[in-house]
């Protein structure tokens, strides 16, 4: 058994096997879909020009990513105009320790984060411990994540896979007294505990949902107000932004927000949308005194330059998710990577390597319910069959499939032997399973049979059935 | 050099991009407004109702005062975050403040205090009363900028959120309330609060007051 609600990078098809297993994260799994997925639908369909939005918000994208050099300038120009200080980091580690570096020479020591899955992406957390700062995931989700040692599992619902019960045992073993197994009072206990870690922290951490080139903005939402509180008690703010999260304009912003939240949970604007704009300023009395943006490459670079860089149009809202029917049955730890679901599936590869990710891209039965889904239309169907080419071309094929595919193509490039070979296909196999229509056994094609049947040819063929309808 | 190698990086990377191509619509005309008329108050009511909040649309300034009273005296208020601001001085905050026997705390109280008393006193207060900037009739949002004499935590920290919002404030759609500012000169902070504190983290129930206030009351006034 793979423990994978902690680890990383095991085995896909032995932990979906495991996942679907697991009974309490199959109904937690069930209800994901049944509430957030249709809401999503509901709400793009409320909004008469939803789709227009949408588009609107792959257009800027793209324009975007097409010039991201100078957007990156102009963003860092910005943010110092306000006072505050950018930083660019190639990989992970670089990123690491560049926070590092701010906190020590900040003294700081006691740190607060809010949900970020660019800090997931980059192990922060580890770094951090490691060299013995106190670091306290604040949003409720990663805290519970956080106690209990395991990995997020979904983009905007990290603990979405455990059941109340769970959470309370996991809560109790950070209160030291039992609690109850009711959702209201744990949120009370996680509200009274983190407060003390807000009122005591030096350095609060986080994400950024855009950045903003024109304005220097960081924009940050949430709905249960802890990136506000991170970002307005202790006096130092660090935000980590992937850097294909900048967008050009003060104008653009609207857009994404009119639709992020409606793919994400089906609100309208989610409760809480900040934008920071630098350290507070003369004669205010809260928000951070020092303000340090760290720009992230970590692969993002080398997607940009390649056929899937639509995939860096993401804005992790996480509706792809939960419209997924492989996502729905396995659950996120599953995938193995720190970004799960259909959008994972394509990014984990990419940034981890495809060879160690091979399982990834089959995982999906390309329906399209994820490009439905996502507020904008990243085609990941195409990108994922992209990726099966790639490994198809890095295989050495045996001589069966070699065989296979080069007759399938002379076929196929001939009338006169697809004709044949149609009106053999229905004499012999069509004729045989004229009954059941489907073929339960194939020899050495059991990878298929053994899970599904395969469907058998018509008894008769089209051309043949035309001409004898007489309309020929 | 550190920034030279990373912007080398995404310079080949941009030139790269050119050649595979991504399917996009272009437009040239501005986004299509969702609300664009009608009773605007009445549709902002609407919207924060909808989202968990309360709203009063006040008859007159004596109408709003007696729905403050009637919250603090509901609420057991001790202690009160309060902004500086014009909408609060209009309605006479401090007088009903000091009828209900509350402490009010503001600007001139914290500005005094070595940091770890501010953040005390921030943290201790019970209802934090706030105006606005903006009110977005579309998604029953208020817009707030931070300044000094508007602090930020008035409308996070305390359990209780009172907004005071004028009728002109209220604009129809998301879009016309990023058109009242000017990209070149935005405070330090800006945020949109639409509803309640609120998680879905476990079993995706619904929970709210997690971090910020559980009880949001936006008091729309003439």
């Amino acid at each position: 058994m793979v423990d994978y609600r902690r680890q990383e990078h095991h085995e896909f098809l032995q932990a979906a096997a495991q996942a679907m297993a697991d009974e309490p994260l199959q109904s937690a799994l069930t209800r994901l879909g049944d509430t957030l997925g249709p809401r999503n639908r509901a709400a793009y369909a409320a909004l008469a020009e939803s789709d227009e939005l949408r588009e609107r918000a792959r257009a800027i994208k793209n324009a975007t990513l097409l010039e991201l050099d100078r957007h990156l300038q102009d963003l860092q120009a910005s943010v110092e105009r306000h006072g505050g200080n950018v930083h660019f980091a190639s990989d992970g580690e670089d990123a690491c320790r560049i926070i590092g570096e701010i906190l020590d020479a900040a003294g700081a020591r006691r740190v607060v984060k809010s949900k970020s899955m660019t800090t997931e992406e980059i192990h922060l957390n580890r770094y951090l411990e490691e060299r013995d700062f106190d670091v306290t995931e604040t949003d409720f989700g990663e805290f519970i994540i956080q106690v209990a040692g395991q990995r997020p599992s979904h983009l905007v619902a990290p603990a979405v896979h455990l059941r109340v019960d769970e959470v309370a045992r996991i809560l109790e073993s950070d209160a030291g007294h039992p609690l109850p197994s009711e959702p209201q009072q744990l949120a009370a206990f996680a509200r009274r505990r983190l407060r003390d870690r807000f009122a005591a922290a030096d350095a609060g951490i986080t994400g950024a949902n855009f950045g903003i080139a024109e304005t220097g903005s960081i924009v940050l939402v949430s709905n249960e107000g802890n990136a506000r509180l991170t970002v307005s008690l202790p006096r130092v703010h660090i935000a980590v932004m992937g850097m294909e999260k900048v967008i050009p304009r003060w104008e653009h912003l609207p857009v994404f927000l009119k639709v992020l939240a409606r793919a994400a949970t089906g609100q309208k604007m989610s409760v809480y949308t900040s934008i920071v704009n630098g350290p507070r300023r003369e004669g205010e009395l809260d928000g951070a005194e020092a303000f340090h943006l760290v720009i992230l490459d970590n692969g993002r670079s080398r997607i940009l330059g390649g056929p899937l860089r639509e995939s860096l149009f993401c804005i992790r809202c996480g509706a792809c998710l939960n419209a997924c029917p492989i996502y729905r049955n396995v659950g996120g730890h599953a995938y193995g990577g720190v970004y799960a679901g259909p959008i994972g599936a394509v990014l984990t590869p990419l940034y981890d390597g495809l060879k160690a990710n091979h399982h990834l891209p089959h995982a999906s039965s390309l329906c399209g319910a994820c490009q439905a889904a996502c507020p904008v239309k990243i085609a990941i169907p195409e990108l994922l069959v992209r990726l099966r080419e790639q490994l198809e071309t890095n295989k050495s094929q045996s001589w069966i499939e070699r065989t296979a595919y080069s007759t399938w193509a002379r076929m196929m490039r001939s009338a006169g032997l697809y004709r044949l070979a149609t009106w053999l296909a229905t004499r012999t196999l069509g004729r045989l399973y004229r009954r059941s229509r489907w073929i339960s056994r194939l020899p050495g094609l059991s990878g298929w049979t053994g899970a599904r049947d395969f469907p058998a040819p018509a008894p008769e063929r089209f051309r043949d059935w035309w001409r004898r309808e007489g309309n020929a | 050099m550190k920034r030279e190698a990373f912007f080398d990086r995404v310079r080949n990377a941009v030139r790269s991009a050119q050649r595979y191509r991504v399917n996009v619509q272009q437009f040239a005309d501005r986004p299509p407004r969702s609300v664009q008329g009608g009773d605007l108050a009445a549709r902002l009511a609407q919207e924060i109702t909808a989202v968990g909040g309360t709203a009063h649309v006040a008859e007159d300034l004596d109408d709003a005062r007696r729905y403050a009273r009637g919250l603090f005296a509901e609420n057991n208020v001790q202690r009160a975050l309060c902004w500086q601001h014009s909408a609060l001085e209009e309605l006479r905050i401090d007088e009903l403040l000091d009828e209900a026997d509350v402490t009010a705390i503001d600007h001139a109280t914290l500005a005094g205090l070595p940091r770890e008393a501010q953040r005390r006193e921030m943290l201790a207060a019970d209802l934090g009363i706030t105006g606005v900037d903006f009110a977005v009739a579309e998604t029953g949002s208020l817009l707030l900028a931070a300044a000094a004499g508007r602090e930020r935590v008035a409308s996070l920290v305390p359990p209780v959120h009172l907004a005071i919002v004028r009728c002109q404030q209220i604009v129809a759609d998301l879009f016309d309330a990023f058109e009242r500012f000017d990209p070149r000169a935005l405070p330090s902070n800006l945020t949109f609060i639409t509803g309640p504190s609120k998680t879905g983290d476990i079993e995706l129930q619904l929970t709210t007051g997690v971090h910020g206030p559980g009880a949001w009351h936006v008091l729309v006034v003439p």
